[in-house]
């Protein structure tokens, strides 16, 4: 070891950031992230616009485009306009919200195997969602009983997990208690119900957007965009979470206000995409972890990423469900079905490392 | 060399995945002797340890025990030769010390057949060896570290082998207790005619303990033998990469280490012109139970502090509340005349910074990011980086010579290289005043002296004012100006290193018969241990809490 610090160069700038420094302002910006999120917004637009065009009317990239904006054919309209660009919106938004959540409680207590699926929260918006099909209600109020379920749910886990601090060992531990209570609800309701008035019930437990309209998206949308600016502003001291309790303080973050927050956040992303979509299973656990793998530590630049990449995920998901397959089938069963292994495969590699 | 070894590894290599950790060792384990290896953090001795005792596999070469190949052996054959005392082992909540001394009978028992008379005997026995007697009933969970440590040992003595191997039995034990387990190996070699193969850090405790000394460095073995044969400064030089002095304690037979650093010693204490902190009527619990009893002392500014005393006197908790990560219940901590408790967090990360004794690693980060997080308290969503960020980055880099690591992850940097990563991050924080809670733990002779010396040059370059939690007197004693003696959650005396560390204090403090003597080097104090003044006693009351 030299004894003597050389001089401080400052040309040894970290390869792939650039620095922007204006009077206000001062980032460096992760450009390797950057260019990721352009590409993956790119493939996001493609997509989308191949995602219309499927189905059982033939119609034509200008048409589509051309009718979506209200132009041309009537009945070509209504397709469009009233059944393709909603369902369309409706997967990229709640995809997008799913992944952020994910990310968050991810972050929030250190373990990579949570997500909001898992604590509890799609819990308890199903069961409330159950209670209110089996009851009777209407259809038009059902994400708002779904929402009131899953924000309830998290409000429950919070407070039981309060021990003069949130320990993020005891919320996982909790909210899987909670989630185990819940589900039991849901299948006692369901099998109390003859199977015929229980079945709209049992559909919307599996997760799917095929009914999803502009009412949807009018909740999603605003959702969705405060999410991911709450979530990228987060990031700054979530990162400094990853540190553990005592050096988290050290650097001068308050941290149960912090937590509380990303809580609030979290719950909130997850309980809207429940809420419009039923329990779409998986893209919040996966979505985050394929992220990072390509593109490196949390960091608000990876978290726009992580929300595109949910995006894309479910509306490709969506539309293997809606149109690969002989039979379409809710997005639900399909993210379950491709989620369950990477799952175990997550849990086989974290064993392995340690 | 011996005559006879029942245990030996003859051209024994291992590693895990690719790398190669021991590359064709061959050692004969000196029957009826004690054999410790030494080396450096990650020069292969636990991992030797484990084959020893066929819980690895050797890539090839084989272990041989009492001449016959050891994989040949049935598994419980094997237990009933060779009882190993793994590094860190956890206890399962609520098993009682007896249940736990039991489980080392297993090798003796078969399914169907109950504890017998034999297995009762022997857990007596162990019990008895180690003095847990009095401590039978207890959980282990409840027990002081010292107290843990000694039932995990029980139970490997239950097992009753001839031979007996140990995997740093004395990390985390305070002095008194690491000589009261040194005490009792002895005791087992000597009365019992046992084998014994250790595994430690600290080199004095293996001069002072062993028949037989293997040194090892880069999974090899440099030298063997006796300690009074083997111990030179060059050898300690070639295996640990610090220069060290030897010399031989007056009426002692056993020479003694002291390792030298770029600082050969602490300057003529200054007189503190002012305080950093102020601790004034200071109370801390954890839950009910009260560690800190109304602690009162200042800490000199622009010096480093060293907070010492035995394990669970309340050091670290002292420590934690000058940071504000504990609440005192009573009394305060005044920062420069203020009230730690008081105010915004981010005003006092920016004029405190503090290096956490085991913290979690961040998954995927590289050096560089890791030590960019230190900055947190000087930036804001709007300003991320700006120049001074990226100064303070790169200063504390080149202070810790981190510029050649920065874009290692650092998952992969050794137990010492870590270390500095930690503080490169504390001193980016570029704070006046730095806590470090154990700042060597885990960290090998050499790397403990580098860690000890960045402290220095930070408080000599920079004025920066620095109190730290130490467990090694002898490295207390030469970096810091000023010491705090802790027991009991009271402060006993403070001063000078030259005032405080004396022989009557470390009798009455630390429970340890010593002597003190004037480093010939530089006229600080060193301390050489000989042995705890207490039996083991294993009265009820000094169990702990942490």
């Amino acid at each position: 070891m030299s004894s003597q610090p050389s001089p401080i160069k400052l040309t040894s700038q970290k390869p792939g950031h650039i620095v922007f420094r204006r009077r206000y302002v001062a980032w460096r910006i992760n450009f390797r992230v950057l260019l990721f999120a352009i590409l993956g917004a790119t493939v996001l637009v493609l997509l989308a616009l191949w995602a219309m065009l499927l189905g059982t009317a033939n119609i034509s990239v200008v048409e589509a485009v051309r009718a979506s904006f209200g132009k041309g054919d009537p009945d070509t309209i209504f397709v469009m306009q009233q059944l393709r660009v909603p369902r369309v919106l409706c997967a990229i938004l709640v995809g997008g919200c799913l992944a952020m959540s994910g990310a968050v409680f991810q972050g929030l207590v250190r373990n990579p195997l949570v997500s909001p699926d898992i604590i509890g929260i799609d819990a308890g918006a199903t069961a409330a969602a159950v209670f209110w099909i089996l009851g009777g209600q209407s259809f038009i109020s059902l994400p708002v009983a779904a929402f009131l379920g899953a924000m309830a749910t998290a409000v429950a886990i919070y407070f039981l997990s309060w021990k003069g601090g949130i320990s993020p060992d005891r919320l996982i531990l909790v909210g899987i208690g909670v989630a185990a209570a819940l589900a039991a609800v849901t299948t006692f309701l369901l099998i109390r119900t003859p199977p015929r008035e229980a079945r709209p019930a049992q559909v919307w437990t599996i997760g799917s957007i095929y009914g999803s309209n502009w009412g949807d998206i009018q909740w999603l949308a605003p959702v969705f965009f405060m999410g991911l600016l709450g979530s990228v502003i987060l990031m700054w001291p979530l990162r400094l979470l990853q540190l553990g309790d005592d050096l988290t303080r050290g650097l001068g973050v308050p941290l149960e206000r912090t937590r509380l927050l990303l809580i609030v956040v979290g719950c909130l992303l997850a309980a809207t995409a429940v809420a419009v979509a039923g329990p779409i299973g998986f893209v919040a656990l996966m979505t985050p972890h394929i992220v990072k793998m390509l593109a490196g530590p949390l960091s608000g630049s990876v978290m726009v990423l992580i929300a595109v990449a949910g995006g894309i995920f479910l509306l490709g998901a969506d539309m293997i469900a809606q149109h690969a397959l002989p039979v379409s089938l809710p997005v639900g069963l399909l993210t379950a079905a491709v989620g369950g292994p990477y799952f175990l495969f997550l849990l086989y590699r974290t064993n392995d490392r340690s | 060399m011996v005559a006879t070894a029942r245990l030996a590894a003859d051209s024994v290599t291992l590693g895990y995945d690719e790398q190669t950790i021991v590359s064709d060792v061959s050692l004969a384990i000196p029957d009826g002797k004690i054999t410790t290896i030494i080396g450096p953090n990650g020069c292969g001795k636990s991992t030797l340890l484990r084959s020893l005792v066929r819980l690895k596999a050797p890539d090839s070469g084989t272990v041989i025990l009492d001449g016959q190949a050891i994989q040949h052996f049935p598994t419980k054959e094997v237990a009933k030769r060779l009882g190993l005392l793994a590094q860190q082992a956890t206890a399962p909540g609520g098993v009682t010390v007896e249940d736990l001394v039991m489980r080392g009978r297993f090798p003796h028992q078969s399914f169907l057949q109950p504890p017998n008379q034999q297995d009762r005997d022997a857990v007596d026995r162990a019990l008895d060896l180690t003095n847990m007697t009095g401590l039978r009933t207890r959980p282990v969970d409840q027990l002081s570290g010292g107290q843990r440590q000694r039932a995990w040992i029980a139970m490997v003595l239950a097992q009753e082998t001839p031979i007996l191997l140990l995997d740093e039995p004395t990390t985390y034990l305070d002095i008194a207790h690491q000589l009261q387990i040194v005490e009792l190996v002895r005791h087992l070699n000597e009365t019992d005619g046992r084998t014994i193969v250790l595994v430690l850090h600290d080199i004095n405790e293996a001069i002072r303990i062993s028949h037989n000394i293997v040194a090892m460095k880069d999974g090899q073995i440099l030298a063997q033998g006796s300690p009074a044969s083997i111990i030179t400064s060059e050898l300690i030089g070639e295996i640990y990469g610090a220069e060290c002095d030897v010399l031989l304690a007056p009426g002692q037979d056993k020479p003694f280490c002291i390792p030298r650093g770029r600082h050969a010693a602490s300057p003529e204490s200054r007189e503190a012109a002012a305080a950093v902190f102020e601790v004034d009527g200071l109370r801390t619990s954890y839950g009910k139970i009260n560690v800190l009893h109304g602690l009162t002392c200042d800490m000199p500014a622009g010096a480093i502090t060293g907070i010492v005393g035995p394990n669970a006197c309340g050091k670290s908790t002292l420590l934690r509340s000058c940071g504000r990560l504990l609440r005192p219940t009573e009394g305060q901590v005044r920062l420069a005349g203020r009230d730690v408790n008081r105010g915004k967090h981010k005003e006092l990360s920016r004029n405190l910074s503090l290096m956490a004794q085991s913290p979690t690693m961040p998954s995927g980060f590289q050096v560089e990011d890791l030590v960019s997080l230190g900055r947190a308290p000087h930036q804001g969503f709007f300003r991320q980086w700006r120049e001074e960020d990226e100064e303070a980055v790169e200063t504390a880099l080149n202070h810790c010579n981190l510029c050649e690591l920065r874009r290692r992850s650092i998952e992969t940097l050794s137990g010492g290289q870590r270390q500095r990563a930690w503080f490169g991050m504390t001193l980016a924080q570029d704070t006046p005043v730095l806590l470090l809670d154990e700042p060597t733990t885990f960290l090998d002779l050499a790397a403990q002296i580098e860690m000890l010396d960045l402290v220095r040059e930070m408080n000599q370059a920079q004025q920066r004012s620095v109190v730290m939690v130490l467990h090694d007197l002898n490295l207390a004693a030469r970096y810091c100006d000023y010491l705090i003696v802790m027991k009991d959650g009271q402060i006993v005396t403070s001063g000078t290193p030259r005032a405080v560390v004396t022989e009557e204090m470390l009798a009455d403090v630390f429970g340890i018969e010593a002597t003190v003597m004037p480093d010939p080097a530089n006229g600080m104090p060193l301390v050489i241990p000989h042995q705890a003044i207490e039996e083991m006693h294993a009265s009820a009351h000094d169990s702990n809490n942490g």
